[in-house]
Parts: C-alpha cells; structure tokens; sequence
C-alpha cells in the first residue's frame, strides 16, 4: 500500500475505513528498508532488525566464490546420496527445505512467551519456522516445480514457439478429431536419470461447434467454456511406480477454443491438502484451512504476472486471476479471523504489490507502456483492489475492543517504472568492468566475457553492487580496507551525478554503504553499495543477473510498470493504528518490539527498533 | 529398452524434408532429421552441464518472483 495513493483514495472517499481510521488513530509514513524490497523489509519486521541482523539484503544473493545466483530467503534442495538401477536412481532421504533467513521471529518470542498467535502468508518466512501456533507460509514458497511460479500455455498456433517464456512454457499441440493430448508438467523426477520432468497426461475434447471443451486429467472430467477458469483440480505424478509421488493442484483457463486451441494452465501449486513440502505449522494446518475454506494458491506470488507480461494472458484475463487471488485470501481471512480472541493475528494481502506492478501504466499517461484504450477498460484496477482492502478493514473495525491494538500497516510504497537503468552495462561503459581481450560484448548472457582479474566492482540483484575484493571473490583484485573504501567513494559520486538525457532527471538519488547503515553480523555478507533509484527508474530486466544489454537507460515497455526496488525515502510504506503512534518516523524494524510491548515482552537485545507507542523514542535508524 | 524410435513422414512433408537434405549438404533424411531435432532440443531445454546450467536454472525459477526477464 503506497501513501500516497491511500491519501488519494481516501480523498475521493473510496476508502471510508481507512479514513475513519486515520481519523480516529493514527495515520503514519513507515520508513521501508534499505534496499525496499519485499524479502528485505517483511525480514526487518519479523525480526526487529535491518539486513545486517536478519541476512537478507535481496531477493538475489550471490555466492562469492561462484557468482552463482541463489534466492536469498530458502533453498530447497534434493536428496544428496542416492543409488542407480538402470535408468532409474533411488534417492537416499528426503529433500530439503532451508529458511535463510537469521534471527527470531517475532511470533516465535510471542511462543516462549505463551501468548497466542496466527501469522497467515507473511513474506520471507519459507519454510514457516517451527511455531506453537498456526501459521501458513507467504511469498517465497515455490511451486510444485520448485520455481517462483511456471505456467503451461497449449496452443496450436502454427508461429507458436516450443520452449520456455519468461516464468512459463509454450507448449505446441495439434487438435486430431477434435483432441487434444497432452502433458502437465510436474517436478523433476529425480528417481530416474538425468531428472527429467515427470508428466501426466490429460485429454482436451473440443466441441466442434460451441466454443467449450471437456478436459480429463487422471479420474476427474470437468467441462471449460471458453473464457472460463476451472475449478482447482487435483493432480499426482508419480516418481516411482507404486512407491513415490507428489501432489499438485491447477486450474485450467480456455482462452480460445476456435479457430486455434489456447490453454492456459496455472502453475502447478502444492496441494495444501497433502504438501510436498512444509507450508504450514503445524504440517496438518494447510489440510484443515483447505477442508474449511476451500483449495487455494499456495505459491508465494499468486497473481500470474509473467503470464500478462508474456502476453499469454491480456489485462482482463489476468486481472481476473488476480481477482480470484484475493477473493481466497478473503475466504481464508473470513474463516481465521472470526475465531480470534486473543493474542496476535497477523494477515498479508499480497493484492496491493503485485497490481501496482501491474497497471501503474493504465493510470499515469507519463508511463511509456500507458495505452489510452486499455485504460479506459483498467485504469481504475488499481483503485478497486484498494476499496477491497478497504472493505477487510471494514469487517475488522467493528470487533475492535477497547484492549485490542489494531496495526495495518505495508512494506514499501509504490511508483512508476518508466525507465531501466543498467547498472552493469553503465559499470562496463565507465571502466570498472573489463572485458577479455578482444572479446565481443555478448548482451545477454550473464557475465559473459568478463575479465574478473581486471573488473573491480559488479551488479547483482534489483539494488545490489559488489566490489571484486580480494579474499572474498574468486578472482577478487581489489584490496579490503583503503583501496575499496575509496573506489565505493568514486562509483558512489559518479552514480550520483547520473543523469537521464531524456528527462534531464537524476537516474540515482541515495547511495547508501553498507557499513554504514547495517548492524549485525551479516553487515558485510551482502552488496558493499545499495543503489537507490529516483522515482520512475529501477534496475534493467537483464542487468539484475549480470548481462549487459548495449544501452545504460531503456524504456520499460514491461506490464511490471510501478516498482519499488529504488531509494528507500521516496517509497515509504503505511502505518495505521486504532492507537495514538507517538513515534514521528516509526519504522519496519519497530513492528516487532511494538507486538512484543502490547504483551509486556522486552524486545530482544538485537532488535534496533522500539515500540511506537513509546513516548520516549530515539531515533534509532543509521541515517547519513 | 533403450532402442529406437521410429516416426513415420510421408506426402508432402517428406519431399521437403529430401529437398532441405540435398540442399544442405547431409549425407542422408536420417542425419538431416536427428540434426535438427538435437538443434531443436538444445534451444527449447535447458543445457545438460557447464556453469550456466546453474544461472539458466536459478534464472527459470526466479522468473516467477517477476522481477527478471
């Protein structure tokens, strides 16, 4: 939730809740993380502390050793041993799930404590910790393939290409009698050599006249109109015959039956009823909140955003994906919420974020991707996930009773993207990555060609740049201490002194050192500088992994166009409270010794923040 | 068990398929067809081994975060 648009909803009355709230409590900025991404932030609020406590400074991490990219907050791992017979190899133990992520949540000293609590679907906290209470895991958890969400899209287009799209696969097909047959791509089977993917197969009848389809998968028929979403349907691949195999759940959406066949179907989620990897506490908790509210999205990011940037699904196809996204967070929010009656709840909406993303275009004329005939259909989308948010609100406020302390508060803000700065390419222009000898610059293949023993520093990550040290890189070449301190000055200056030729604007703003504004043990584990980008720019699409698309700053042509991944004090988040917040500046990292003060718990020694009822407040952030 | 598998091409499609043959040089249809299939396989999966095995991957599941094209 970004202030500045709940103040302008609020204005146009759209969210008379919210108002009511700001009027009657608290309405306050709430500064977000350095870098504000969402791993970042959610990991300050459930610790108390900043990523030099908690250890997660990006969505994207990187071995030093390797380069190798890795998703900062889990690691989900195979079987390390196993045996081969053939063409089958028998894994030796299960694989595994890691939380990356260093500290106490807050909801775990509430545990030791005996005070109750239910978190439903917060960021960064894959797999759940073990608590005492009920809690379901957020973004982060991945999909039945171990990836942050791959969809299928089945087509007999003859131009149709076969091969893996940006967090999807094009699969071509061809309709026989009226048929088609085809595969639902489930996980890698690690049973049998080389770890192909396991199949199951399903059968798409077409009528030949109306445009509606009969699909059957395994035991169960269902019939899809064109235009029309299926129900979530059960799926199990079997990995080794009568001895292994995972559950999935997926629903299936007609785009066109006539006169070519589109099918699109979701990414296949972990079956809630029967995980294959842990998503709750207890382990049996998803199956009841399944029993009880129905089947629902387990991967982290829900919304299928790379499906509408794709172009597999167009605006109103994807937003009612998205919309079925938040009607099952309100069906599970409407089940939890009402047994509540003492301790802490906690419930994330995800609808916000990743609509921002979405249609900041079709709202702000300025944006290069804005189309004046699509916003006459979607301008408002944004708005109307707003006024839903709105109306949860409106179901919590009357059952506020005079002992119950009301936070809603967001992780970061929100503003245009509308263009894409490429860090490494910038860094390769200005000499600080070198190139081999006589090597053509390959744009996009990640770290192509470089000459790690000439490069002296290097992007990773949406706000990440690291200096090629010695001791700590593979092939590091510059010296801890003095040498580093002085080049993080000189590339800090010069990416202050950016600037757009086409707006005439700083394409940088903040550039913040990491010694300086993290404390913890973890201070200098991740990025040496975090970029913080003006509002309207953000990292390139290719510059994130490291390759180097030929131009420093491009257009942002993507439907992704509002972002956050920019300089933490042009995207603050909300806080909102029943209360009076003395706190002037509260912060992310004040959440969780503010939940702890409501129960009388001393916050613990490493957390940076306090309450923000507290009237004697220090400001406590490493601000420069 | 680890055998062939045979596809049968007929008509049309086989006259294209002798025609690209002769026109690119391959010694038979045989080669000129497992040719393009292993070209075809190489483009549509990720690679069998070698350090971008590791980035392609890691790249394919971070591409649902949304953040990464």
């Amino acid at each position: 939730m970004d202030p500045q648009l709940l103040k302008q909803f609020m204005h146009e009355g759209k969210m008379p809740n919210f108002s009511r709230l700001a009027s009657q409590g608290s309405f306050r900025l709430l500064t977000t993380s350095i870098p504000p991404q969402s791993p970042v932030a959610w990991s300050n609020l459930i610790t108390g502390m900043n990523a030099g406590g908690h250890g997660i400074f990006d969505f994207i991490h990187r071995d030093p050793k390797t380069l190798e990219p890795y998703f900062s907050t889990s690691r989900v791992e195979g079987p390390k041993h196993a045996i081969h017979l053939g063409n089958w190899v028998i894994p030796l133990g299960r694989g595994t799930a890691e939380q990356l992520r260093k500290g106490q949540a807050f909801w775990e000293i509430l545990d030791q404590h005996g005070v109750s609590n239910s978190v439903f679907r917060i960021p960064a906290n894959f797999p759940p910790v073990p608590a005492k209470g009920e809690t379901l895991s957020g973004m982060g958890t991945p999909d039945l393939r171990g990836t942050y969400g791959t969809f299928s899209f089945y087509t007999d287009e003859p131009a149709a290409e076969a091969g893996a799209v940006e967090g999807g696969q094009i699969i071509p097909v061809q309709v026989e009698n009226s048929q088609v047959k085809a595969n639902l791509i489930g996980p890698d089977n690690t049973f049998r050599k080389g770890s192909p993917a396991a199949n199951e197969p399903f059968l798409v009848t077409i009528d030949p006249l109306e445009s509606v389809a009969r699909i059957a998968v395994q035991r169960q028929e269902f019939v899809v109109q064109e235009g029309e979403w299926s129900n979530w349907i059960r799926v199990e691949f079997q990995l080794f015959p009568f001895f292994s195999n995972v559950k999935g759940i997926c629903r299936f959406y007609l785009k066109q039956a006539h006169p070519r066949f589109q099918l699109y179907v979701s990414p296949i989620n972990i079956d809630p009823a029967d995980p294959a990897l842990p998503i709750s506490t207890p382990s049996s908790y998803s199956r009841l909140l399944s029993e009880e509210a129905g089947e629902f999205y387990t991967q982290g990011i829900a919304e299928d955003t790379k499906a509408l940037s794709a172009g597999v699904l167009d605006d109103n196809q994807y937003l009612a994906q998205a919309r079925t996204v938040l009607a099952e967070h309100r069906r599970i929010f409407d089940a939890e919420f009402p047994k509540f009656r003492q301790g802490v709840f906690f419930f994330y909406f995800s609808s916000l974020d990743l609509n921002s993303h979405m249609f900041w275009r079709l709202m702000d004329p300025k944006h290069p991707g804005y189309d004046a005939a699509l916003a006459v259909q979607n301008s408002s989308a944004i708005a109307e996930f707003y006024q839903q948010i709105d109306q949860v609100l409106g179901e919590v406020l009357p059952k506020l009773d005079d002992h119950t302390t009301l936070l809603v508060l967001s992780d970061h803000g929100f503003a245009p993207y509308y263009r894409s700065f490429n860090l490494n390419t910038w860094l390769l222009n200005n000499g600080y990555i070198k190139l081999k000898n006589d090597a053509s610059l390959d744009s996009s293949e990640p770290w192509a060609n470089v000459d790690w023993s000439q490069t002296r520093a290097y992007g990773l990550g949406l706000n990440g740049l690291y200096i090629n040290m010695r001791g700590r890189e593979r092939d590091g070449i510059v010296q801890p201490g003095a040498a580093t301190n002085a080049l993080i000055k000189e590339i800090e200056e010069k990416l202050l002194s950016v600037k757009d030729p086409q707006a005439g604007l700083p394409v940088i703003t903040r550039v913040d050192v990491a010694g300086e504004v993290y404390q913890g043990p973890y201070s200098h584990s991740g990025p040496d500088i975090l970029v913080g980008y003006n509002r309207g720019y953000r990292a390139g699409w290719k510059t994130i992994l490291g390759a180097f698309p030929p131009e420093v700053l491009e257009d942002n042509m993507n439907p992704w166009s509002g972002d956050h991944c920019m300089d933490y004090t042009l995207v603050p988040g909300v806080l909102l409270s029943n209360r009076k917040i003395t706190a002037e500046t509260p912060a992310l990292t004040d959440i969780a010794p503010t939940i702890l003060a409501e129960f009388g718990i001393a916050k613990a020694k490493d957390m940076i923040g306090q309450s923000v009822f507290q009237s004697n407040r220090t400001v406590h952030q490493s601000l420069r | 068990m680890f055998g062939s598998y045979k596809v049968k091409i007929e008509g049309g499609l086989l006259d294209k398929v002798k025609q690209c043959a002769d026109v690119g040089g391959y010694g038979s249809v045989h080669e000129f067809v497992v040719h393009v299939l292993e070209k075809e396989i190489k483009r549509v999966l990720p690679p069998d081994e070698g350090g971008s095995t590791s980035r392609e991957l890691v790249k394919k599941r971070l591409q649902g975060l949304g953040y990464i094209e």
